[in-house]
């Protein structure tokens, strides 16, 4: 029995362990940059096309001849390194880069916790970083940051979305509203006070506001009582796999809100694609669609769908747009020095695939909202009415 | 205060849920009971379980509950060749030889699995796992029901193998004193083999109905494996049906801890209830008979 239990102790602690990988060391005439991303883990779904959106600029600078860095052009290389949407990770593996890898700027991992886990490891050691998938107030909340960037979305914007879009579709709903939220720090700063805040504002009730952990697989109980309180509007931030799992456990539970609107986990192609036609009525805050009126956004989609045989996520555009505004600023410095570098993004002014961009003071750069809506295992804008490229489906099947 | 309805539906879904988990959790149990190993692959087979359901519905368009015993072979079968090949040559260094094995291979095949079918999340999509059965004020998921009543039926089919078997009969000897069992000429590398099959296979079936009533990814195991270690604890090395009664159980306290404090606090209920049997009833708190 003793021999059991040293198993059984040996155990647990071995299943608590973690997976390290390393990569090889660059050339010394290139230019290296690297990133942090969840290819692995929860968030998995955003880092794959995160990959593709950096790997994808970087191929297209290379193609065209690389960046003179002194007069003498040089290739880059992007060096990307597995997370598993683990935020200490990220931070290690941002030192990894930075000390051993010795690349010259950084590109940023995706949500709040990774992103700014890597970005605090990049400003201590003064080296720029570019990064989106982190909300703007989020990103600011940290710190006042010398050498980090963040292109994303206002997270008021995000929240006040549903409200705004429910409001000018003019339908009718008993305005009872549950909000699940996880623990995460945008989840937690929409669930606990913006929508709270907009519920109000927008004449709604708060019937059930529940927190659970990121990586939470079980609702029943949390389902139980938005169904026995009646609650016609649902709005959860999540991240994909207990996004997957709301959505099945509603169903199975039997309840059927009017309108459930899930963000972040519902961004991915792999919710629809795990869930089928129960996807289909779930609305989701966008901040990018290859109908947008910028210069190579229906291209871009079309060469991601060509390359990879899936469907586009918006986590492309950002990505993409990122590593061109790094890689932009390290042409227009003309050297791989940090400050030289971070000086040319701070003056970055251009239009890109994501549409302008011109960072504030506080480093960040706002894409505007939309209302997405999954239709037959697609996604259609609903509002703003200017942008929309479908009809809202209410109420959700 | 959640009404009747709610906490009676919780308690129910409780008891069904642990039942599926008592399955998962019998897998660990026998090959530990058998083998001193406490198998970190256990919660990767479940994962492998579910890509094999989703492959084969995709591949066949048949119902991967339907083909059970066709997976839980499959499953069986790739499991011979890692006892074969990795375990078998360590038996003779110690349980931590193995146990370290066992973890590389959960780390590998754990990367194998991001590899080919990526780190995305998915879901075996069948109408009928997301219908629910409700009697009067009390709803429940009807694949709970339906993974509820395949576990039973498995985990009894089990007990009948290892209480009136021959087999069944090598691998409680094998287990109470493996020296004294081969003495008496029963081959107790082979009981180990097939007792190693079998409970990759108690994985893999957990894995299809895991993979048809929720959703996952390759790195979904860890979770379903620390649960059953909680329930092999709870039921008693080896006890058959106490595994049972401790998935049940567990259910329970998840579904009255998700109750009360909230669904994000169940597991650590699962856990608390873990190192409290391990502290004041380590022989497990449901042990009365042994394999």
């Amino acid at each position: 029995m003793r021999k059991l239990h040293k198993s059984l102790q040996a155990g647990v602690l071995f299943a608590a362990g973690a997976l390290g990988l390393t990569q090889g060391a660059a050339k010394a005439d290139e230019i290296v940059i690297g990133a942090s991303l969840p290819l692995s883990g929860p968030l998995a779904g955003f880092g794959s096309f995160q990959q593709w959106g950096y790997k994808h600029a970087v191929d297209e600078v290379n193609k065209a001849g690389g960046i003179a860095i002194g007069g003498k052009k040089e290739m880059v290389k992007l060096i990307i390194r597995d997370d598993q949407t683990n935020p200490n990770l990220t931070a290690s593996n941002t030192q990894t880069l930075l000390s051993r890898d010795h690349v010259v700027a950084m590109l940023g991992s995706c949500t709040p916790a990774l992103v700014n886990a890597g970005a605090l490891v990049a400003e201590r050691a003064k080296k720029p970083i570019v990064t989106g998938c982190d909300p703007l107030q989020v990103f600011t909340s940290v710190r006042k940051w010398k050498y980090a960037w963040d292109i994303f979305f206002s997270v008021p914007d995000l929240t006040v979305a549903p409200f705004k879009m429910l409001a000018a579709a003019g339908v009718t709903t008993n305005k009872k509203l549950a909000i699940w939220h996880d623990n995460g720090p945008d989840g937690q700063a929409n669930g606990k006070k913006l929508w709270p805040a907009f519920a109000k504002k927008f004449g709604y009730t708060v019937v059930q506001n529940a927190e659970f952990p990121i990586n939470n697989a079980q609702f029943t109980s949390i389902i139980s009582e938005a169904k026995a309180k009646g609650a016609d509007v649902v709005l959860v931030d999540a991240v994909t796999p207990p996004a997957v799992a709301i959505r099945k456990q509603m169903a199975s539970e039997g309840y059927k809100p009017k309108v459930l609107d899930i963000e972040k986990g519902a961004e991915p192609v792999q919710f629809a694609q795990a869930l089928g036609k129960l996807a289909d009525g779930v609305l989701v805050g966008g901040y990018w669609d290859p109908t947008f009126p910028y210069p190579g956004a229906a291209k871009l989609a079309k060469d991601f769908e060509a390359e990879t045989k899936l469907t586009s996520s918006q986590h492309i555009a950002d990505s993409y747009a990122a590593a061109q505004i790094l890689l932009d600023a390290i042409a227009a410095a003309g050297s791989t020095d940090a400050d030289k570098i971070n000086a040319a993004i701070a003056k970055t002014n251009k239009t890109y695939v994501v549409g302008p961009i011109k960072f504030a003071a506080d480093h960040t750069a706002t894409l505007p909202i939309v209302s997405e809506q999954w239709q037959g295992g697609k996604t259609v804008i609903v509002w703003p009415k200017k942008a929309a490229t479908g009809k809202l489906l209410f109420p959700m099947p | 205060m959640p009404d009747f309805g709610t906490v009676a539906s919780a308690i129910l879904s409780g008891l069904l849920l642990g039942g599926m988990m008592g399955l998962i959790a019998l897998g660990l149990s026998i090959v530990l009971g058998v083998m001193r190993l406490v198998n970190l692959a256990h919660g990767v087979f479940l994962v492998m379980g579910a890509y094999a359901g989703l492959y084969f519905l995709k591949l066949t368009g048949f119902d991967p509950l339907l083909a059970l015993p066709l997976l839980a072979l499959g499953i069986a079968a790739l499991a011979l060749p890692l006892y074969r090949y990795l375990l078998a040559p360590l038996a003779q260094r110690g349980p931590e030889a193995q146990l370290m094995t066992m973890f590389a291979v959960a780390i590998i095949l754990q990367n194998l699995f991001v590899f080919v079918f990526s780190a995305d999340t998915r879901s075996i999509e069948r109408s009928y796992a997301t219908l629910p059965l409700s009697l009067g004020a009390i709803t429940v998921p009807l694949i709970y029901v339906i993974g509820f009543a395949i576990a039973v039926a498995l985990i009894l089919a089990i007990h009948g193998l290892i209480a009136h078997t021959g087999f069944g009969r090598d691998l409680r000897a094998s287990a109470a004193d493996p020296a004294a069992a081969a003495t008496l000429g029963v081959n107790v590398q082979r009981v180990q083999m097939l007792t190693f099959a079998l409970g990759t296979a108690c994985a893999g079936v957990g894995g299809v109905l895991i993979g048809v009533a929720f959703q996952f990814s390759p790195s979904s195991g860890g979770a379903y494996l620390l649960n059953s270690l909680a329930i092999v604890v709870l039921g008693g090395l080896g006890n058959v049906p106490g595994t049972l009664a401790g998935g049940m159980i567990l259910g329970l306290l998840q579904s009255l801890g998700g109750l009360t404090l909230g669904d994000g606090y169940r597991d650590i209920v699962g856990m608390a209830l873990f190192l409290l049997v391990l502290v004041f009833r380590p022989e497990g708190f449901l042990a009365a008979r042994r394999a």
